[in-house]
């Protein structure tokens, strides 16, 4: 997903710059004509017509909604300063897995990374609750936890590991 | 060369001594702006390997990069703020004065809680954190910290009573200095001008937003001093994260009245309030205090609808700034045959930072986005790219306006120079950070693995141009203030 966000992200800038590039240099043209307000109420329906649209398309499918217990593996992990503890050091792929994500000090943040250091997914790990995120691995292969939330001096060294492996057949 | 253009009248110029003390509130600014930003050179320059940095000192220097340029973003928006309605109202020197005296001792407070006390808990102080520091600082360190905080809230606050006060008086309400009376196509022969409906929205959210921040700000006091005392730690999140958006933000729309009030010198027409400029503004002011949920998206135990009203209004808040803000922009510049001197130049390159950057920002609002984003460098990618190439710029704007002259004229050399510099560094700077986000490197480590020094080793090198042009302009209007008055 995340070179898609940037290369959507990327253009969109690229074309407002271009136009405040565009007006700037219109400081020396005509002024503008009298179907500006116009354009700007086409402007506002259409941002307000792709809001509705994203939007729409982008929650119709709730992102936070976690697999039925009885279809999801369960694996608790806990986080400290600055450890991670997780309860099962091996995961089959093609398995929705529920993470349940605790913290016995401050808040965490529990992000998951594949071996190419990609974020697959993340959640807050906050004292005094339980947070639930599910995901599957697709792929076997060695993944990591790291800390997205600032938590101390050493926040960068928390880090742990876990397997992926082959579902069976 | 041409003159102030003869077609506009400004309003009479701030008073003398509130024109003395933004100005010296400017220099301020401007001198600690450009020490936080060679702080942040440090931390890339450290994330890339080029000189070795403790992780505690790392985090020291975030901590007081953070704190240092949130705060400045706000004492020079302030300032400008000040100055404009100054224009409009007739304000109280003695209450800035109190205002810049408590700015000032909360940052003796801040700067020795980190740099004496070793506090590293990030400007964001998220509870608990500030009493758990794990042996890197103690208790009383976070505690000046936060009474640091809190001596700054204080004197916000004295800023918006007295604003508010004088709206109130000037304007009978603040209901109609928002333009209510343009809104509802009322007759009105005094509508407020565009940094009065800008003071009144601001005073609102910002007032609220200390308020709750103080509360917070308290609890946790209060908890580093009797650590029995228990805070909800996702209440407190919620608080933290509603005053710190709430007044970064505030820094922008107090900062932008700069824009309102110096390019008609330049274009000849006037910036007016109108009805579709006073729904702007109260769309802001909803929008302002509901969008900050999108920090909390990670927070799944959050209310799912609170989570919804996040990813909403973190987008549709780009539209005021955008079809508003930058489109009446463009229509003000465009056939004006305005001279390009460094302040319009910097004004305008404000507006279209700010407006640039609320891209990035509102495709991480997105829940299903901000998932692989979130606490990614793509968020001080999005954050930089509004504050360094909008906030920042508007200050910088503002600030050469300030020492102009009376005539404009094109900018020289090493105007062009700076200016050619920031930009480029800056713009190069943010789009590192974006193309970091997208690579999944996490934000605020100290140390990065060897994947990753390319992109903050591109990014220190951007980073010193952004410092190179910010000297340029800070020692540029401290220079040239002695030169005139006004």
């Amino acid at each position: 997903m995340q070179p898609v966000v940037l290369i959507i992200s990327l253009i969109l800038m690229a074309a407002l710059s271009a136009v405040f590039v565009a007006a700037a240099r219109a400081s020396r043209g005509p002024a503008p004509g009298p179907g500006a307000s116009a354009k700007r109420s086409g402007l506002i329906w259409v941002m307000t017509i792709l809001g509705v649209i994203v939007s729409v398309a982008s929650l119709r499918e709730w992102p936070h909604a976690l697999a039925g217990t009885g279809d999801a593996l369960e694996v608790n992990v806990s986080g400290g300063q600055w450890w991670w503890d997780i309860d099962t050091t091996e995961i089959p792929a093609g398995k929705p897995v529920n993470f349940n994500v605790t913290t016995e000090d401050v808040t965490h943040g529990m992000g998951i990374y594949d071996s190419s250091l990609t974020l697959l997914t993340q959640v807050q790990a906050i004292p005094g609750y339980t947070t639930q995120i599910t995901y599957t691995f697709e792929e076997p292969g060695r993944y990591q936890i790291l800390c997205m939330e600032f938590c101390g001096v050493a926040h960068h060294d928390m880090v742990n590991e876990f397997e992926v492996i082959a579902a069976e057949r | 060369m041409n003159t102030i253009s003869e077609n506009y009248v400004p309003g009479h110029a701030a008073a003398a001594p509130q024109a003395g003390a933004v100005k010296l509130t400017m220099v301020l600014s401007g001198a600690v702006f450009a020490l936080m930003m060679v702080f942040g050179l440090l931390m890339r320059a450290a994330q890339g390997q080029w000189i070795d940095l403790d992780a505690a000192l790392f985090y020291q220097l975030l901590t007081a990069h953070g704190a240092g340029m949130v705060g400045t973003a706000a004492l020079s928006g302030a300032a400008i703020m000040w100055y404009f309605c100054g224009r409009h109202l007739v304000l109280s020197g003695g209450i800035f004065w109190a205002f810049l005296g408590l700015f000032l001792l909360g940052v003796v407070l801040i700067l020795g809680a980190i740099f004496i006390g070793g506090y590293g808990g990030a400007w964001t102080f998220l509870f608990p954190l500030p009493a758990l520091s794990g042996g890197a600082w103690e208790a009383g360190a976070a505690a000046a910290f936060m009474l640091g905080y809190t001596a700054i809230g204080v004197g916000f606050l004295l800023y918006y009573l007295e604003l508010g006060r004088r709206i109130h008086a000037r304007y009978g309400s603040l209901v109609r200095a928002l333009g209510w009376n343009l809104i509802l196509g009322r007759e009105d022969n005094d509508p407020p001008p565009p940094a009065i409906v800008a003071a009144a929205a601001v005073t609102i959210f910002n007032s609220i937003g200390i308020i709750l921040g103080a509360a917070v700000l308290v609890a946790s006091l209060v908890h580093l001093l009797v650590p029995g005392f228990e805070v909800d730690a996702l209440l407190a999140k919620n608080l933290i994260y509603f005053f710190g958006h709430v007044f970064i933000n505030a820094s922008i729309y107090m900062a932008v009245t700069a824009v309102y009030e110096i390019l008609p010198e330049y274009t000849g027409k006037p910036w007016k309030s109108n009805r579709l400029f006073a729904i702007a503004w109260n769309a802001v002011l909803i929008f302002v205090m509901a969008v900050y949920w999108h920090h909390l998206l990670q927070d799944v135990v959050m209310p799912p609808w609170m989570l919804v009203v996040g990813q909403l209004v973190s987008y549709f808040s780009g539209i005021p700034l955008i079809a508003v803000t930058a489109f009446s922009t463009f229509l003000y510049v465009r056939g004006s045959r305005m001279t390009w001197d460094l302040a319009s130049s910097l004004l305008v390159l404000s507006v279209a930072g700010w407006s640039v950057g609320s891209i990035p920002a509102s495709i991480d609002g997105m829940i299903s986005v901000n998932k692989v984003m979130h606490n990614t460098m793509w968020v001080p990618g999005h954050f930089h790219t509004y504050l360094l190439l909008g906030e920042v710029v508007m200050a910088f704007g503002f600030m050469a306006w300030l020492v102009r002259g009376k005539t404009i004229s094109q900018m020289d050399g090493l105007d062009r120079a700076a200016f050619v510099t920031y930009l480029a560094g800056a713009a190069g700077f943010v789009t590192v950070f974006l193309f970091s986000g997208a690579a999944s490197i996490p934000r605020r480590w100290a140390v990065h693995y060897e994947e990753w020094l390319a992109h903050d080793r591109i990014g220190t090198l951007f980073g010193g141009l952004v410092v190179l042009g910010t000297l340029v302009f800070v020692l540029r209007f401290a220079a040239r203030l002695g030169r005139r008055e006004g």
